[in-house]
């Protein structure tokens, strides 16, 4: 990769091309490389939402040109977490950047008022979007779908909905058909640039260099991807077909974390859904598994007249909406999941912060005086979708504060050992145990998908595994994961993607790299991230997890405070940090 | 004898992966990635999920030959278009008179990219979305 990235400064109302090449041929590209640019282009101790804070989109070697190397890196300063944003999202958005001819955008200053932009082959023109601030993030894409068609090419839509116009720092950015930069509030940083969407598109052919060898290893990849077990899943019930199974080893979040079983599980399993509400699947562009899943909500709206609505829904969503807030029926999820996606919002932070509301006002901590005279209680969906209605509105303080996250509503109206969170950040829907809190502490994003934790607490079931290799595993894969986030492989197909096939991928391409070389990436661009974190503030030494978690029952168990530490201790040494940071 | 069709027989099993415009482009024109396809996957606005699939009908008088003002773009034995690259003028006129909107535009050479019929696609779609039908060139002629 050249390195092309093209900056756009909203302020000044320029753009220009800038070649970074020694920034992707040292790091890949994608999410490695898009910290260097965060590095080179932001400063680590700016607000957030302030006009120079940069937001930076990145692809990788492999995006758009061998199969399900599908993501786009996001990379800002998070506005929920106060240090590293970093989030990916599938879609069109890395095949048009490739046809774009640019390997990043970079984003920075603030639009005088309501825009978009649309970036075309390397060029980028910031247009008035004045008349559509306010929409929703589905009516957004109608309406710049058709703004903006390219007879006979394919266009990428990335756009804020009303939350993130509000700075809201749980709303997401949504890219083309329910895809989603969805963790850490990209969506305030966007709307906090005045700015509504994003259109992307392109015209530029890519010649291969080595066409024989390009064409064998696509091959072995695509016959992986469609022919082998390693996506099936993915392809078949989607990732709800964990809903049952997390459910029966007590790892499926319930009521807010209090048990790892629900009673509900089967009403809203993958087997359920599939049975009763999936109409079709659709892809990300060049991915032949084709996991998402959409549904079909039709309700009726006055007597024998009914409206249909396409619901995306997955295993996260079904944990977010569901047994967190103890609703079975997957009719009141996707009724949530509907203003959610509209709105704008993370549902894993949304569903989170409900939660805690639901518990707070149980516990007595909430009163109606706060809810404005709302009960709230586990199992009430129609209670939830006021609130959500509530929320959209501005209806009230509390209803303002509740899409700020449950962190900070905990220090606003107490509840601090209920509210779960980690390092400001909801946790995806595993109650599996200690490696699991392990990667959502120390994980760079604090996300379940920053290393496996999740699977090696599942694989402790069946077989038992010393402290230290669990800690040491977990730590290998997050380094590994740099290397896939950073090529842009959608992590579904991490097991079509090993190493050899990706070096021998890289050197179809005429790009030179072995092992060491990536091991060695791979490490350093972890330990970057965490430099980064550590110049907005972030201390590895003193994260921590809710004090309700030692209380509740995971699939391994009760969590113990000393192993914990113990595991922390480690963590650091393996992945380095020890040296560079104590 | 008989002559190939490229044919679009599961359009609601297509998931819209483009599997099928990369193939093509890879295969027929050594391009990684799908601006070099001789057909195209159409999504619409605010419908997620439908798509609908243009491929070469391969017209026995195409519509296409007859709009291209230079002889460029001439009746293929067996139907379908060829193309003489030097004659082409890049006016677009062919691409406007494909009332399906099958025949794609090369932006980067600026001309029409007519189907070869070789079945790449169908290789490549990994829902059965495609497939080549052989009609003997009797019953061709007279459809």
């Amino acid at each position: 990769m050249k390195g092309t990235v093209l900056h756009v400064d909203l302020t000044a109302g320029t753009s220009r091309i800038v070649l970074h090449e020694d920034i992707f041929s040292g790091y890949l590209g994608g999410s490695a490389a898009g910290t260097e640019l965060l590095f080179t282009y932001g400063d680590p101790r700016a607000d957030p939402l302030a006009p120079e804070s940069p937001v930076v989109f990145a692809i990788g070697p492999f995006s758009a040109l061998y199969p399900v190397a599908t993501k786009t890196a996001a990379l800002f300063k998070s506005p929920l977490s106060g240090e590293l944003g970093e989030s990916h999202a599938g879609g069109r958005l890395a095949m048009s950047l490739r046809e774009a001819g640019i390997d990043a955008l970079v984003i920075t200053g603030r639009a005088e008022n309501p825009s978009y932009l649309a970036v075309e082959n390397e060029t980028a023109e910031i247009k008035s979007a004045s008349t559509f601030w306010g929409q929703s993030a589905t009516a957004t894409d109608r309406i710049l779908r058709e703004a903006e068609s390219k007879t006979g090419r394919k266009i990428s839509v990335i756009r804020i909905g009303p939350a993130g116009e509000r700075f809201s720092p749980i709303a997401c950015a949504t890219v083309d058909g329910s895809r989603h930069f969805g963790r850490l509030g990209l969506g305030a940083v966007l709307g906090s640039k005045n700015l509504k969407a994003i259109v992307v598109s392109g015209t530029k052919t890519l010649p291969l260099a080595k066409p024989k060898e390009f064409k064998t290893v696509y091959d072995i990849l695509y016959d992986r991807v469609v022919k082998s077990k390693e996506m099936k899943k993915y392809h078949d019930l989607g990732t709800a077909a964990n809903v049952g199974p997390l459910s029966m080893i007590r790892g499926l979040p319930t009521r807010n974390f209090t048990q790892g079983n629900f009673e509900g599980a089967e009403a809203i399993s993958g087997e359920q859904f599939a049975k009763d509400f999936l109409v079709q699947h659709t892809a990300c562009a060049h991915c032949q598994c084709g996991c998402i899943h959409l549904a079909e909500l039709r309700e009726e709206f006055a007597p024998f007249h009914y409206s249909t609505n396409r619901v995306s829904y997955d295993y996260e969503l079904i944990y977010a909406m569901g047994s967190m807030l103890s609703l079975s029926s997957p009719e009141d999820i996707m009724k949530l999941l509907l203003v959610t996606e509209k709105q704008g919002w993370d549902v894993i932070s949304l569903g989170c912060t409900l939660a805690w509301a639901t518990e707070s006002f149980l516990r007595g901590t909430l009163s109606l005086e706060e809810t404005g005279g709302l009960p709230l209680a586990f199992g009430d969906g129609a209670a939830y979708l006021e609130m959500l209605g509530r929320m959209a509105k501005g209806q009230g303080e509390f209803y303002r504060d509740l899409e700020k996250g449950c962190a900070f509503c905990a220090r606003k109206y107490g509840g601090d050992e209920w509210a779960i969170q980690y390092g400001g950040v909801e946790p995806g829907g595993y109650m599996t145990g200690e490696n699991f809190a392990i990667t959502c502490m120390m994980g760079v994003r604090h996300s379940h998908l920053d290393d496996t934790g999740y699977s090696i607490d599942q694989k402790l079931l069946n077989a038992d595994q010393p402290l230290e290799e669990q800690v040491r595993a977990q730590v290998k894969e997050a380094q590994w994961r740099m290397v896939l986030n950073s090529l842009m492989i959608c992590l579904f197909a991490r097991g079509v993607y090993d190493e050899q096939i990706i070096l021998e991928g890289l050197a179809a391409l005429g790009l030179k790299w072995d092992n060491s070389g990536l091991q060695e990436m791979a490490e350093k661009s972890l330990l970057r991230k965490y430099e980064w974190k550590a110049l907005c503030g972030f201390d590895h030494k003193s994260v921590k997890i809710p004090e309700k978690m030692y209380s509740v029952q995971t699939a391994t168990g009760l969590m113990g405070r000393k192993s914990l530490q113990k595991r922390l201790r480690l963590y650091r040494k393996y992945a380095g940090l020890k040296s560079r940071h104590d | 004898m008989s002559i190939k069709y490229l044919r679009v027989i599961n359009r609601d099993q297509c998931i819209g992966c483009f599997s099928c415009m990369y193939a093509c482009s890879r295969m027929v024109r050594n391009s990684a990635g799908s601006g070099k396809a001789a057909l195209r996957v159409k999504g619409y606005a605010g419908v997620e999920g439908a798509f609908s699939i243009r491929v070469c009908a391969r017209c026995a008088d195409p519509d296409c030959a007859k709009a291209c003002p230079t002889g460029a773009l001439t009746p293929a034995p067996g139907g379908g278009v060829r193309l003489k690259k030097d004659l082409c003028i890049s006016c677009g006129a062919c691409v406007k008179a494909c009332a399906i909107s099958a025949l794609q535009w090369d932006e980067e050479e600026k001309q029409p990219i007519p189907c070869i019929f070789c079945g790449q696609c169908v290789k490549y779609c990994p829902n059965d979305v495609l497939a080549m039908q052989e009609i003997p060139e009797k019953e061709a002629d007279q459809r």
